[in-house]
């Protein structure tokens, strides 16, 4: 094999692994927004999946268990902002910016009350490379399950149904705030698998920032995506690409910070040439009041 | 009616206390710490002193800047996540610009300040034009411009911009004249804090008693009236996006040329977030703003000591932040969701 | 005051039966409390069987599709996945029983407002109730899509559906109905059999009292002032196909039609706020597509926006804050307090307080805070566009008077309505609007109510 297909084939791989976590992430939030809820806070979400895991993981010696600790961790988290948006009815960003802010200092609260550390955990055991390719491929699978779940089930058809119109789902005798709140919680769960793998299958500790705005390019993806599933993950994998291409354009000689900007960069202008052209689900954040 | 608005407003400052003395003492009872050692600590190390309290002024002013920002462009409907861009880059701007070219006394300071509200207005007007022209979410865009300012600062101070010697990741040290001068002495409270007090004032002013600030609030309260009502809507939300970091990225020169005499990517600790927090509690309103960022500043500086003499780690302060901004986030329901 | 005070009210099956009452009366929190949707402080609600509500702006969701929403939340089920095929095979049976022809693939947001009203008709009737519940079904009606309508109304209460038609139009409800309750303020003032009573009766009780008279109108020397040819225009899905017309000053101009024609599009086009292709002129300039609302401001038109919560008022500022609105630049500082008064007064504004919080104020204060100022800002040119929308008759009659008084005084008023009595009492001249074309022109003196009903349905 030549040297150049070699490099194709390492950088479609790190493309993969540097866009699952994006792809938990989105899809979460594409199930939040279709419900009607933008959900600021998947930074916040992945986490708390990545320092759940890890902790769990140390504590009991079982990376299955950490797994799984994350993902109702995710959810917890996700209920807060449901909780807010739906019963509260309050601003769904600002809450969002809220929770990343209280998710990531309750992360480093964590890391020194268990680790007796700031910074970083210590390392525990991890899922390892079976692990992360199942989670990989998990991805996929989860994409393709939900795009399914909104398109052709009835709990999926009451979600799309929220998020365009709440008021007229409610005289369906739909309970819009319900639906919203569990649609934001499932989503919550799916997004903190994000965490889990980037902490637990990609690594085997948690540090302090190790999420770095990944939630927020997720939301960016959920745009250019046009809140679908499919889209999403597509985006995400574009997003991936370009982080992975950051090693080898750096040892090319391009500076280490713009090509740790170069996600950013390119969700920044892909925002700027999709924005105004695609249509979000009509109540997206739009707090839902009951009169 | 203003019975009603301070009735509701006391119930959220009800709530602010309930999270924070209640989160808070929870988590110091994790750290295996009392509340009462832990507060102590806090309050203490707050205003315990003279010196201490010229401490927290300092916070409260470093949070005061981003706050009043936030709060403008959440007047005129807009959420500017990304003050604390902005006010990197202002820092930065002041940092290099002041070390670059010394100027006398009566010339640095004003250059020194004017550069970062320069540079910071600049950033936030980046967002604010994607917003006019593209109707771009400008939270997406501030968020992601947050990270690219801090990658951008990082990358100047320590290559092409170089100051300090390689590896220094800071801006040469500011010449005297360029350095805003002690309110009180031998503290690092400097003129900034009347700044930024006579700041919140004009801003008050401005948005009661101006045209300008009547279009403003009107763009944010009722986009389609305002915009029937010859409302530029696109030219408000740039000129408030970029007024916004302006602000911004004057308190970023204010810590550059008053607190650390010099520019470097540790000068702040998320001024720009908690500054969100402090423009919820303030109710949007300059004059309580200033109020909230004491609190605020009280937090900041007093979780310093709470950490050295407690043992309760500082992210507690962060945690009951976010929390606030949580519980106050139905203060103002952002009218900007009408874009992508 | 209750919305809803002491109400007794009995619906038998087979029968039709209206509730009128001007608006404000309680006509539709009363059906909304019969349907079960608005829980009573007291009082009871029974029904022997299922109650339908289709409502006045109809709670369909725009982006899914006919089936999608005719079987919310009752779609028939294979495993875990819905069945299409029996989805749409269920609707196109329904369609089929009562004779309500939709297809169940399109996209309700695609549909006429009448094929849009027979989805959320299936909707109700897919449950098969016992009541059904219509709030003002005919406001988006062409005249003879209603007679339609009531056809499909009659031959469901034949099949022993109790019936209850809430509307204002008096005509219908004599036409139709076999009994009628009348609401005054929240109460039942009076029940009649249909038959035993008459539109007039029912009009006085509904006001209590004589209708108020409108301002008289003055003989005005009319001059050139808006000349519009080939106007096109597009406002979200309102559409305008060029129009050709003229306003004078000193005449109102009333385009008569059905909502959702392309009023909008003309309104908007006139704000300013969406660019147009064709001619515009006025006071012997043109205006440009490219012109903001501002500069339509600054030549003397005023628009009168059809949603005054959304598009006129900032509700959480002050009376005086709103009134402001629309003349920020052009208002010193100094007068506000003046500018608000003067509208308070010759308005009739209630509370007469400047402090007072717009959204507070009820609709028909709120519609005389806008008309108001648009009025005092002493346009040449005014865009009435549903000036009297859901406000009640008094308010209604003062507003129409000040229009009236304007148009005295020189200003052109162009008035879109959607109510053919308003514009049949004020306008001098009466155009028809329907598919976004304007069909038809008529002199006050010889308005011919059947030739203006049927250009307003589409027919030639």
């Amino acid at each position: 094999m030549n040297a150049t297909l070699a490099a194709i084939l390492a950088i479609l791989g790190l493309t993969l692994v540097k866009a699952t976590p994006l792809i938990y992430a989105a899809l979460g939030g594409v199930l939040s927004e279709r419900s009607g809820v933008i959900n600021i806070g998947l930074e916040g979400i992945l986490i708390a999946g990545a320092f759940t895991s890890v902790a769990v993981s140390g504590a009991t010696g079982s990376p299955i268990l950490g797994a799984l600790a994350g993902v109702v961790a995710g959810m917890l988290i996700a209920a807060i902002l449901a909780f807010a948006a739906t019963r509260l009815g309050v601003d769904q960003i600002v809450a969002g910016t809220g929770l990343n802010i209280a998710a990531l200092a309750a992360a480093a609260f964590g890391l020194v009350l268990v680790y007796h550390q700031p910074g970083a955990s210590h390392e525990v055991p991890a899922l390892g490379n079976t692990g992360e390719q199942v989670l990989i491929v998990l991805a996929f699978v989860a994409a393709a399950a939900l795009q399914f779940v909104l398109a052709r089930t009835p709990w999926g058809l009451r979600v799309r149904a929220c998020g365009e119109d709440p008021s007229a789902a409610e005289s369906a005798g739909i309970d819009a705030l319900r639906t919203r709140f569990w649609a934001v919680v499932i989503g919550g769960a799916i997004a903190s698998l994000g965490g889990v793998f980037l902490s637990l299958a990609e690594l085997d500790l948690y540090s302090d920032g190790m999420t770095a705005g990944r939630g927020f390019i997720a939301l960016a993806a959920v745009i250019f995506g046009r809140w679908t599933p499919l889209g999403a993950t597509g985006a995400a994998l574009f997003f991936g690409f370009f982080a992975a291409l950051q090693y080898s354009l750096q040892r090319a000689g391009v500076p280490s910070e713009l090509m740790q900007a170069l996600p950013y960069l390119a969700a920044l202008v892909a925002l700027a040439g999709f924005a105004g052209r695609v249509r979000a689900p009509a109540s997206d954040g739009v707090p839902y009041i009951r009169p | 009616m203003s019975a009603l608005l301070r009735s509701r407003a006391f119930r959220d400052v009800a709530v602010v206390i309930v999270v924070v003395f209640g989160v808070g003492s929870l988590a110091m009872l994790l750290a295996h710490v009392s509340p009462i050692d832990g507060f102590g600590a806090l309050f203490d190390g707050a205003f315990g002193t003279r010196s201490e309290l010229a401490e927290t002024l300092v916070q409260t002013t470093s949070l005061l800047f981003p706050a009043l920002g936030i709060a403008l462009a959440f007047r005129a409907g807009l959420f500017n996540i990304g003050a604390e861009g902005q006010l990197i880059l202002g820092g930065f701007a002041a940092g290099w610009l002041g070390a670059q070219f010394p100027l006398p006394g009566y010339l640095a300071i004003p250059m020194v300040l004017l550069a970062g509200a320069l540079a910071g207005g600049v950033w936030g007007a980046i967002p604010g034009f994607l917003r006019a022209r593209f109707h771009a979410n400008e939270v997406i865009a501030t968020l992601m411009l947050n990270v690219v300012a801090f990658l951008l600062a990082t990358y100047l101070v320590n290559g092409p911009l170089q100051q300090g010697g390689a590896g220094a990741s800071e801006t040469a040290t500011l010449p005297k004249a360029a350095q805003l001068p002690d309110l009180i002495a031998d503290s690092r409270l400097t003129w900034a804090f009347v700044i930024a007090l006579v700041l919140a004032f004009v801003l008050r002013w401005v948005l009661q008693r101006t045209v300008f600030g009547y279009e403003l609030r009107a763009a944010g309260d009722a986009p389609e009236a305002a915009k029937r009502a010859g409302i530029d809507l696109a030219r408000t939300a740039f000129v408030a996006m970029a007024l916004s970091g302006a602000i911004a990225g004057l308190g970023g020169a204010t810590i550059v040329s008053g607190v650390l005499h010099r520019f470097n990517t540790g000068l702040s600790p998320g001024y720009g977030f908690i500054a969100i927090a402090v423009a919820l509690v303030g109710n949007l309103d300059p004059l309580w703003i200033v109020v909230a960022a004491f609190a605020f500043g009280v937090l900041q500086s007093g979780g310093v000591a709470m950490q050295a003499e407690a043992g309760v780690p500082r992210d507690v302060v962060s945690l009951v932040t976010g929390l606030v901004i949580i519980a106050l986030a139905g203060r103002r329901v952002v009218s900007s969701l009408r874009s992508t | 005051m209750q919305a809803v005070d002491g109400v007794d009210l009995e619906l038998f099956p087979g029968e039709i039966h209206a509730l009128v009452g001007e608006n404000g009366a309680g006509k539709s929190t009363l059906a909304a409390i019969a349907y079960g949707a608005v829980v009573p402080d007291e009082g009871t609600v029974s029904a022997d069987g299922v109650v339908g509500l289709v409502h006045q702006h109809f709670k369909l969701i725009e982006r899914l599709r006919v089936w999608e929403n005719v079987l919310l939340n009752r779609e028939p089920r294979r495993g875990w996945t819905i069945d299409v095929a029996a989805a749409r095979a269920r609707v196109n049976a329904l369609a089929a029983t009562y004779g309500l022809a939709v297809d169940p693939d399109a996209v309700v947001e695609t549909l006429p407002v009448g094929i849009k009203q027979r989805v959320e008709l299936l909707r109700e009737l897919d449950r098969e109730p016992s009541v059904l519940l219509l709030d003002e079904p005919t406001a988006a009606l062409a005249p003879s899509e209603i007679a339609s309508f009531f056809t499909t109304i009659t031959a469901l209460a034949a099949r022993g559906t109790a019936i209850l038609v809430v509307t204002h139009k008096l005509a219908e409800v004599i036409a139709y109905s076999q009994r009628v309750t009348v609401m005054r303020a929240g109460r039942v003032v009076a029940r009649h059999v249909t038959g035993e009573t008459s539109a007039d009766a029912i009009a006085r009780e509904m006001v209590g009292g004589e209708v108020p008279a409108l301002a008289a109108r003055a003989a005005t020397a009319p001059a050139p002032l808006l000349e519009v040819r080939g106007l096109s225009a597009q406002s979200a899905t309102s559409a305008l196909d060029d129009a050709t017309f003229e306003v004078r000053a000193g005449e109102i101009v009333g385009i008569a039609g059905i909502e959702g024609n392309g009023q909008t599009a003309l309104a908007d086009a006139l704000a300013g706020v969406v660019p147009f292709t064709g001619e515009l002129r006025f006071d012997g300039e043109e205006l440009r597509p490219t012109d903001s609302p501002a500069a339509r401001l600054e030549r003397g038109i005023r628009v009168i926006p059809q949603d005054r919560r959304h598009e006129a008022l900032v509700l959480s500022w002050t009376v005086r804050d709103n009134v402001v609105l629309g003349r920020q630049r052009t208002l010193p500082r100094a007068a506000y307090g003046d500018a608000a008064r003067e509208v308070i007064e010759r308005f009739d504004v209630r509370p007469p307080d400047p402090n007072a919080i717009a959204g507070a104020l009820s609709g028909g204060n709120q519609q005389k805070v806008v008309v108001g100022r648009t009025l005092a800002a002493h346009a040449k040119l005014v865009v009435a566009y549903q000036p009297t929308r859901g406000i009640d008759i008094g308010a209604a009659a003062l507003v129409q008077s000040r229009l009236i008084e304007a148009r005295n005084a020189g200003v052109g008023v162009l008035l879109i309505s959607f109510e053919l009595d308003e514009i049949f009492a004020c306008a001098d001249r009466v155009l028809v609007i329907a598919n976004g074309k304007f069909a038809g022109a008529f002199e006050r003196a010889t308005i011919d109510r059947g030739r203006v009903g049927a250009l307003m349905a589409g027919h030639a």
